[in-house]
């Protein structure tokens, strides 16, 4: 139980630290590893639930391949989306991107 | 362990409306690839709109089996995935949403907005098979897949004006909300599958109501994590910021799509999951945060729709507080002898997807003749093309909720589901907004009959975006005219235990 506890405070601390790199940082790539930071968090919390938890099953190893695939392709369309917006405007500055205000 | 399931051609036949679509979208993204460029692209929005057709036809063959069989449900892929009549009613409603944003996509994008035009009809065709996958699925995996599917999608379709940076910038701030929203959503998930040890829906909730659990404040923990995702999906306030901005970057039928269809699959997956995976103990402490969120986006979408300029992010700060309604039969007290709340629920959500539906459409014949969006492009509408503002002031009174439209009685059944169960601060609420919501929707009304336009000249509306709005004009009258059938036909068709739960 003490080894699920650490790991579960690992995946919190990992979840935070990826939800204030998408709140406060500039570049638009580290907005995006932060977010898969948070999911990545997901993934440790599935892996020890399903190896140390109450009722271990290997339900929790499929979420996770399904979870990691799933990231991926967020992953790819978020990269190819800064790509069109970087050719119009050339930058990845978060601060920037204020055009819709209004 | 259950031993290894084959699927059975039986299972694929009630897979049917979903492989529908995937096929066609598959089918037809080869196909546009190999389509000689002289060929109008036009061609593939039809096809789309052909298939959005066989795959709701599938469903409608479904649910005569399924009254006619006396079942309650189908349940397929080891209980993963769940045709019942929520399901169904879902689905048709988010086909049918798809079908009217196809059919506006044919009458109104360019090539020089959308160069890609083949790939934009056809990205449609996954959103929706996204939503479908939502409303059946009876466990988170799949849950998250349809999610995913249907999230994804929509982040191109966003980014799809490659043109114009506002796109871009659009689909970033929707991307980057929406995966936060999904992170949430699966910390929640995984919660519940640590506490439960599964992840089918029925199974979470037999465990939580069992009581004595060891695990109580990682599974509230977890149910309000979940909330706080579907909230950010939803756009509910305070978590609506990224709405305004990411409707005004998108052309306008994605907008539209944005607005109905996405919205609709994510209440079927806040329905589904919270009824289902809840205990008694779960609901009393989780729900009322959600109603708190449902008060604040009533207050905060009337009254910051009040300051927009821009019809688009208008209509985004009415989505907001409309979400906040069709949030409300959700959170009722279940203890108190309420069944209807479905049947209120989505006679709501029918009657928003057509006035909403209705409204872009008009709003993006507007913006053809205009090059923008904002509340003065209607300036002088009604000298300009006095049937289409006939049709857009049917469809703001049903927004605002004006007498003999399909908006008053949907707020109506509302009203009374909250009364019913006691919940009058939530009444009191829902009434002082719509007041408030007279004013806001007669601001485009005043612009249309008042104000002088820039000119005199006729605004053309092509024959599709025409047949749009016209049908959700007239369905917005329907609805109010004769509610009677359709509510009869879903209290007919639904009954709360048996379909919505998994059991």
């Amino acid at each position: 139980m003490t080894l699920l506890g650490s790991y579960l405070t690992l995946a919190a601390v990992l979840f935070c630290l990826g939800l204030y790199g998408v709140l406060t940082k500039r570049n638009a790539i580290v907005v995006l590893l932060s977010l898969e930071l948070m999911l990545n968090a997901v993934n440790l919390n599935l892996i020890a639930f399903s190896k140390y938890g109450m009722i271990p099953s290997l339900t929790g190893h499929v979420f996770t391949l399904f979870t990691i695939s799933v990231a991926a392709a967020e992953a790819a369309v978020g990269v190819a989306i800064l790509i069109v917006f970087y050719r119009r405007r050339v930058t990845v500055n978060v601060d920037e991107f204020d055009e819709l205000r209004r | 362990m259950e031993a290894l399931q084959t699927l059975t051609v039986q299972d694929l036949w009630t897979l049917a409306p979903e492989l529908a679509l995937l096929v066609a979208s598959v089918v037809l993204l080869v196909v546009e690839m190999f389509l000689p460029a002289r060929v109008n692209r036009d061609l593939i929005g039809w096809l789309v709109m052909l298939s959005l057709a066989v795959s709701a036809a599938l469903v409608g063959v479904h649910m005569a089996d399924l009254q006619a069989s006396g079942a309650s449900a189908v349940s397929v892929l080891g209980g993963t995935y769940r045709v019942d009549d929520f399901a169904n009613i879902l689905k048709l409603v988010v086909l049918a949403a798809s079908g009217l944003v196809v059919l506006l996509s044919l009458g109104s994008v360019r090539r020089e907005d959308i160069p890609i035009r083949g790939d934009y009809y056809s990205l449609i065709l996954p959103a929706a098979l996204g939503a479908m996958i939502m409303a059946s699925s009876a466990e988170l995996i799949t849950l998250y897949v349809g999610l995913e599917l249907m999230s994804v999608t929509t982040y191109v379709l966003v980014a799809m004006r490659k043109s114009r940076p506002s796109s871009g910038e659009a689909a970033f701030k929707y991307l980057v909300s929406g995966g936060v929203a999904s992170a949430f959503i699966l910390y929640g998930m995984s919660l519940l599958y640590g506490a439960t040890g599964t992840t089918g829906l029925g199974e979470i909730g037999a465990a939580l109501s069992a009581g004595s659990d060891p695990f109580e404040r990682l599974v509230n923990i977890g149910f309000y994590l979940m909330v706080a995702g579907f909230a950010l999906k939803l756009a509910l306030a305070p978590f609506h910021l990224w709405a305004a901005d990411v409707y005004q970057g998108a052309p306008t039928p994605v907008t539209a799509l944005l607005a109905v269809v996405t919205k609709g699959a994510a209440f079927a997956m806040a329905y589904r999951t919270l009824f289902n995976a809840m205990g008694q103990d779960e609901r009393d402490l989780v729900l009322p945060a959600l109603a708190v969120l449902a008060a604040i986006a009533m207050i905060v979408g009337t009254t910051g729709a009040l300051r927009q300029s821009d019809t688009k992010r208008f209509l985004a700060l009415s989505g907001v507080a409309n979400a906040g309604i069709l949030a409300i039969p959700l959170v009722l007290d279940l203890s108190h002898v309420h069944t209807s709340l479905f049947a209120e629920f989505v006679y709501y959500l029918i009657a928003y997807v057509f006035m909403n539906v209705g409204a872009f459409a008009v709003l993006a014949m507007v913006e053809r003749a205009e090059g923008q969006t904002g509340l003065d492009a209607f300036a002088g509408l009604y000298h300009r093309a006095p049937w289409t503002a006939g049709a857009m002031t049917v469809l703001l009174c049903s927004l605002a909720g004006l007498p003999i439209t399909g908006g008053f009685f949907g707020k109506l059944l509302i009203l009374f589901g909250t009364v019913q169960t006691r919940a009058y601060w939530l009444a009191a609420i829902l009434l002082a907004t719509t007041v408030v919501s007279y004013y806001v929707y007669f601001r485009i009304i005043r612009q249309m009959y008042m104000r002088g336009g820039r000119t005199e000249e006729p605004i053309r509306v092509t024959t599709p975006a025409g047949i749009v709005i016209w049908i959700c004009a007239l369905a917005s009258v329907a609805l109010g005219v004769l509610p009677r059938p359709i509510l009869s036909w879903i209290d007919a068709v639904f009954s709360l235990p048996a379909d919505l739960m998994v059991r």
